[in-house]
C-alpha cells in the first residue's frame, strides 16, 4: 500500500466533483513551463521566528529557509535520490567514508563561487554540532580533497540510505563559510536574511505579514527557478486562507491551509486542486505513549487493552475528516521503504480490552479499575478532540480519566521534562530513514529528560536497543530492510508508544500552479520548478 | 496644564514598573520556559550544547537575576535581546507598532464618529424607530465576536464583492509612489478597522445616547432653548458638548482593551501589527519580547490617558478650577 493517493482523498470528501479535481494535476500536464509571475505561497501555520533557525525550530523556518539554502541532494516523490548541489556521492567500499563531488559553478547570492571548503565547513561545524547532532555522532573528519571534492570520514561503517538521508534531509542544508566562519552560527543575525545558493534571494521580509524573495538570476540551473517573485504570506486563521484562495490572492498553500470542510467547496469551483503527494518524507503522525514509570502501564498487557480500546477509524474519519487513516505499527504507511503491514495490529474490540485488563489484574472495583491522567498536547487543535474522545474510550473501558490539555509550553514540559502523565497524546512527524527520529522513541539511548519528541516513555528493552544498533551500522539494504521490520514487530507487540492514525496533510493549489509537490517533502524543497500557467 | 502633565509622566514610572515586577513573575509562574520552547523546536539534546544555551539566554541564572537585570537595562532604555527572533526585542517591536498604531486609531476614529452620530441620533429621535434601530443594531455588534465580524466581512466585501482585499496591509509586490502607498493602506484598512470598530461604536451609541438624554434635561439647555436658538445649535453646541464627558472617559479606559481586542482583528486580517508578535511570544514563553510588548503598550496607554485627561480640561473648563 503506497498510502493514500489524491484519488482515494477525492473519493471520500469531493466526491461528485471527482473529475474536475485532475483537470489542474501538477504532474499530468507535459507542457512547456512558462517563465514568470509571481507566486503567492502559504502553509497551515504561522510565521517563523527567524526565516533561517539553523539547529531546525520547526516547519515554518524550514518552509521559508529552503528556497534560500540547497542540500547536497533531494528525495523525489518516488523516492529516489537526486542530486542537487553534489553530483555524485560515493561510499569506500568499507563504507566508512563517502567522496561527494560538488556541483561546479555554483554561486552564493553574493557572487562567491560554492567550493569543497563551504562543505568541510558544513560538515564540522554546523551539521555535526548543531542541526544534525547524534544524527552524525560517527563522522569524524571532512576533507577537501580538491576544490570540488569532499570526502567525509567516519567511525563506523555508515549505510548509504542514511547518509544520503541526512544529506537531503532537514539537517542538511548548505550554509555559506563566508558568512558564517568566525560568529555563532545559531545567533548571527544573518539568519533574518539568509544568503545561500537557492533560487530565491531574500528581498524583504515585513514581520507579521509576508516575505518577498526575487529571482536569483545566476542560479546554477539556468532557466530556474520560473517564476520572477515568490512571496511567502501568513495567515493566523484558516478561514482567512480559503478566503484569500477564492478572492485570488493565494496560489498554493502546503500542510492543510484551509479548514477540512473548506476543501471541497474550493475544489468544487474547478479553481483548486487538492494534492496528498509530496510529505511522505516527512511523516505525521498522532501517537499515544504509555508512561512505563508508571507501575499500571508498565504492564505490557494494560498497554495492549488500551490500544485495542480506542477506535482509531473514528479519529481519522470523524476528527480529522477522513484526512488520516489508522496506523499499523511504527512506520507511517507512506514509507513505502520500510512498511511492513506483518505486525501486531489493535483493532478496536471493547470486550477484548475488557478482558486483558481483568487478566493484568485490574478488575473493576466499585464502577472504575483504576485512575490515570491523560495529557493531550495542545498544539493541533485535533489533540483536543482526540483528547476528550480517548477520555471517554477508556471511560468506556471503565477506567476513571483525568484528562488535561495543556498549550504548548505547558505539554512539553508535562511530557519531556517532567513525565507528569500516565498516557500522553503526542505528534511527530518522521523522515524514510528511521534512525533517528522514530528509532529514539524505543531505545534507551533516546531517553533524555527535558530533550522533547523523543523516548519519553521510559521504554527501555535490551532486544531492541540491539535491534536499532544493527540498523546503524548494516550497509546492505536488502538486510536493513528486514532489520527495520524486526524493529517494527517489536515496537508494535511492546507498545511503549504507537501512531494511532497516520495524517495525511494537504497542497491546496490554484490549478494553473503547475510542477508542485513532486518532491517527497515539497514544502521543504526550493520551488525553483514549479511554475504558472497564465 | 503643565502640572498636570508632569504629574502623568511621573506616575508612568512606577506603572511601568508594577508591570515589569508583575508579568516577569506571571510568565515565570507558567510551566514550561523559553528554554524549553527553543531546544525542543530545534531538538538539541546534547548536554554540553544545552548547558550553553542556558548561559546564552541567560537562564542560568536565579530569577531574581534574570529580573533586576532586566529592570536595570530597561531604565537604560535597552529592552534586551530576543534570541527567538534573533534580533534586538525593540527593533522586532518597532516593526510590527506602526500597523496596530494606525489600525487602532482608524478603529477609535470609525468608532468615535459611528458611535456619536448613532447615540446623538437617536437621543434626538428618541422612542422612534431610528432610536430602536440603533439599539437593536448596538446590540448586535456589542454582541458579535469580532472575529466572526471579521470574516463574515471579508466573505461579503472581498470575496464576493471583490472590494477589499481579505487581508494584509499593502500590496505585495508593487512598486508606487508616497500618495499612492498611502492609499493602498488605507484601502487595506477599511474591513479591519471597521470590524474592530463597530465594537466600540456599539459601546459608544448606548453611553452617547444615554448621556444626550440626561443633559438635555438639564436647566440651562431650557435656558438656552428660550433665548431661541435653533435646535441644531441647542444639540451640537449646548447637549452635545456636555455629554461627550463620559464618552472621553470611555475613551481612555478603552484604549487599553484595543489594544488587546486587536490581537484577533489581526488574526483574522493577518494585519502585521503587534498582537500577533504578543500572542507567540506568550505561547513561547519569551519573557523579553512579552515584556517589551508590554512596557511599550503600558507606556502608549499611559501616553493615550493623560491626552483624555488635556480633553477634559478643554471640554469642561470646570476641572481646571478644582
Amino acid at each position: 500500500m503506497s498510502g493514500f493517493t489524491r484519488r482515494d482523498f477525492l473519493m471520500t470528501t469531493a466526491g461528485a466533483v471527482l473529475a474536475s479535481g485532475f483537470a489542474g494535476s501538477s504532474s499530468a500536464v507535459a507542457s512547456a513551463p512558462k517563465r514568470g509571475g509571481t507566486l503567492v505561497g502559504t502553509w497551515g501555520g504561522f510565521e517563523p521566528q527567524s526565516l533561517f533557525v539553523p539547529a531546525g525550530g520547526g516547519s515554518s523556518p524550514y518552509f521559508t529557509s529552503t528556497k534560500v539554502f540547497e542540500r547536497l541532494l533531494r528525495l523525489t516523490v518516488d523516492l529516489k535520490f537526486e542530486p542537487v548541489l553534489a553530483l555524485d556521492i560515493k561510499p569506500a567500499e568499507d563504507f566508512r567514508s563517502y567522496t561527494i563531488k560538488l556541483r561546479p559553478n555554483v554561486t552564493w547570492h553574493d557572487g562567491k563561487p560554492l567550493t569543497a571548503d563551504d562543505l568541510v565547513f558544513n560538515a564540522m561545524e554546523y551539521w555535526k554540532p548543531i542541526s544534525a547532532g547524534v544524527t552524525l555522532d560517527a563522522l569524524e573528519g571532512a576533507e577537501a580533497v580538491d576544490p570540488l571534492t569532499v570526502v567525509l570520514k567516519f567511525k563506523v561503517p555508515v549505510p548509504e540510505f542514511f547518509l544520503k538521508s541526512v544529506l537531503a534531509g532537514k539537517a542538511g542544508l548548505v550554509i555559506p563559510k563566508h558568512i558564517y566562519a568566525g560568529s555563532n552560527i545559531i545567533t548571527n543575525p544573518v539568519n533574518n536574511t539568509p544568503i545561500g545558493t537557492g533560487p530565491f534571494k531574500v528581498k524583504e521580509w515585513v514581520r507579521g505579514s509576508h516575505v518577498e524573495f526575487v529571482r536569483h538570476d545566476a542560479y546554477w540551473n539556468a532557466g530556474m527557478p520560473y517564476v520572477d517573485k515568490l512571496v511567502i504570506r501568513w495567515w493566523r486563521d484558516p478561514a482567512s486562507r480559503s478566503a484569500a484562495f477564492e478572492a485570488g490572492q493565494l496560489d498554493i498553500g502546503t500542510f492543510n491551509p484551509i479548514p477540512a470542510p473548506d476543501i471541497a467547496r474550493l475544489i468544487g469551483t474547478k479553481k483548486f486542486i487538492a494534492e496528498t503527494k509530496g510529505y511522505s518524507n516527512s511523516a505525521w503522525i498522532t501517537s499515544v505513549e504509555f508512561n512505563q514509570r508508571r507501575e499500571i502501564f508498565k504492564k505490557r498487557e494494560v498497554r495492549q487493552a488500551l490500544m485495542h480500546a480506542i477506535d482509531r477509524s473514528f479519529i481519522s474519519d470523524t476528527i480529522f475528516f477522513g484526512r488520516a487513516h489508522p496506523s499499523i505499527g511504527a512506520i507511517p504507511s507512506s514509507n513505502s521503504i520500510f512498511f511492513t503491514k506483518d505486525v501486531q495490529d489493535y483493532p478496536f474490540d471493547v470486550k477484548k480490552a475488557a478482558k486483558l485488563l481483568d487478566a493484568a489484574g485490574y478488575p473493576v472495583k466499585s464502577g472504575s479499575r483504576f485512575k490515570m491522567s491523560l495529557v493531550s498536547a495542545g498544539w493541533f487543535e485535533e489533540n483536543v478532540k482526540i483528547g476528550q474522545y480517548l477520555k471517554q474510550a477508556f471511560e468506556d473501558v471503565d477506567i476513571t480519566v483525568e484528562l488535561a490539555i495543556p498549550d504548548r509550553a505547558t505539554s512539553l514540559k508535562r511530557i519531556y521534562s517532567d513525565y507528569e502523565y500516565d498516557v500522553a497524546v503526542s505528534n511527530n512527524s518522521g523522515s524514510i530513514e528511521l534512525i533517528p527520529q522514530t528509532t529514539q522513541y524505543y531505545t534507551t539511548d533516546g531517553i533524555v529528560k527535558g530533550a522533547a519528541f523523543r523516548n519519553a516513555t521510559g521504554y527501555s528493552n535490551p532486544k531492541m536497543d540491539e535491534i536499532v544498533g544493527k540498523m546503524a551500522v548494516e550497509t546492505d539494504e536488502k538486510k536493513r530492510v528486514s532489520l527495520v521490520h524486526e524493529f517494527d514487530k517489536l515496537a508494535a507487540i511492546d507498545a511503549p508508544i504507537l501512531p494511532m492514525v497516520d495524517l495525511e496533510p494537504v497542497t491546496i493549489a490554484r490549478s494553473d500552479v503547475r510542477d508542485h509537490s513532486l518532491t517527497a517533502d515539497f514544502m521543504g524543497e526550493s520551488w525553483a520548478e514549479v511554475w504558472l500557467d497564465r | 496644564m503643565r502640572r498636570i502633565i508632569i504629574r502623568r509622566l511621573a506616575q508612568i514610572i512606577p506603572l511601568i514598573f508594577a508591570v515589569i515586577v508583575m508579568n516577569f513573575v506571571l510568565i515565570h509562574l507558567a510551566p514550561g520556559s523559553l528554554f524549553d520552547v527553543m531546544t525542543s523546536e530545534q531538538q538539541i539534546t546534547d548536554p554540553k550544547m544545552l548547558d550553553q544555551l542556558r548561559h546564552t539566554y541567560g537562564v542560568d541564572q536565579p530569577v531574581s537575576v534574570q529580573l533586576a537585570k532586566y529592570i536595570w537595562s530597561v531604565m537604560r532604555l535597552d529592552l534586551g535581546y530576543s534570541y527567538r527572533q534573533n534580533a534586538p526585542v525593540f527593533d522586532v517591536i518597532v516593526q510590527q507598532l506602526p500597523a496596530t498604531l494606525i489600525l487602532m486609531l482608524a478603529a477609535i476614529g470609525i468608532a468615535l464618529l459611528v458611535g456619536v452620530t448613532a447615540g446623538v441620533l437617536a437621543s434626538i429621535k428618541v422612542n422612534t424607530i431610528w432610536d430602536n434601530l440603533i439599539s437593536l443594531g448596538a446590540v448586535f455588534f456589542f454582541a458579535a465576536p469580532s472575529f466572526w465580524l471579521g470574516i463574515m466581512m471579508t466573505v461579503m466585501f472581498a470575496v464576493k464583492l471583490g472590494w477589499f482585499p481579505v487581508g494584509g496591509m499593502r500590496t505585495i509586490g508593487v512598486d508606487e509612489t508616497a500618495v499612492g502607498a498611502v492609499l493602498n493602506v488605507m484601502h487595506h484598512l477599511v474591513l479591519p478597522a471597521t470590524a474592530l470598530g463597530l465594537f466600540y461604536a456599539a459601546t459608544f451609541a448606548r453611553v452617547m445616547r444615554a448621556s444626550m438624554l440626561e443633559v438635555a434635561r438639564l436647566d440651562f439647555v431650557r435656558t438656552a432653548r428660550a433665548k431661541g436658538l435653533s435646535g441644531g445649535r441647542v444639540v451640537m453646541a449646548h447637549v452635545m458638548r456636555n455629554a461627550m464627558l463620559p464618552i472621553v472617559t470611555l475613551l481612555g479606559l478603552q484604549l487599553g482593551t484595543m489594544l488587546g481586542g486587536s490581537v484577533v482583528i489581526e488574526a483574522v486580517f493577518s494585519w502585521p501589527g503587534i498582537g500577533s508578535l504578543l500572542f507567540d511570544s506568550v505561547m513561547s514563553r519569551n519573557f523579553p519580547m512579552v515584556l517589551g510588548v508590554l512596557v511599550l503598550g503600558s507606556l502608549l496607554v499611559a501616553v493615550c490617558n493623560a491626552t483624555v485627561d488635556l480633553l477634559y480640561l478643554r471640554l469642561d473648563p470646570r476641572i481646571k478650577a478644582r
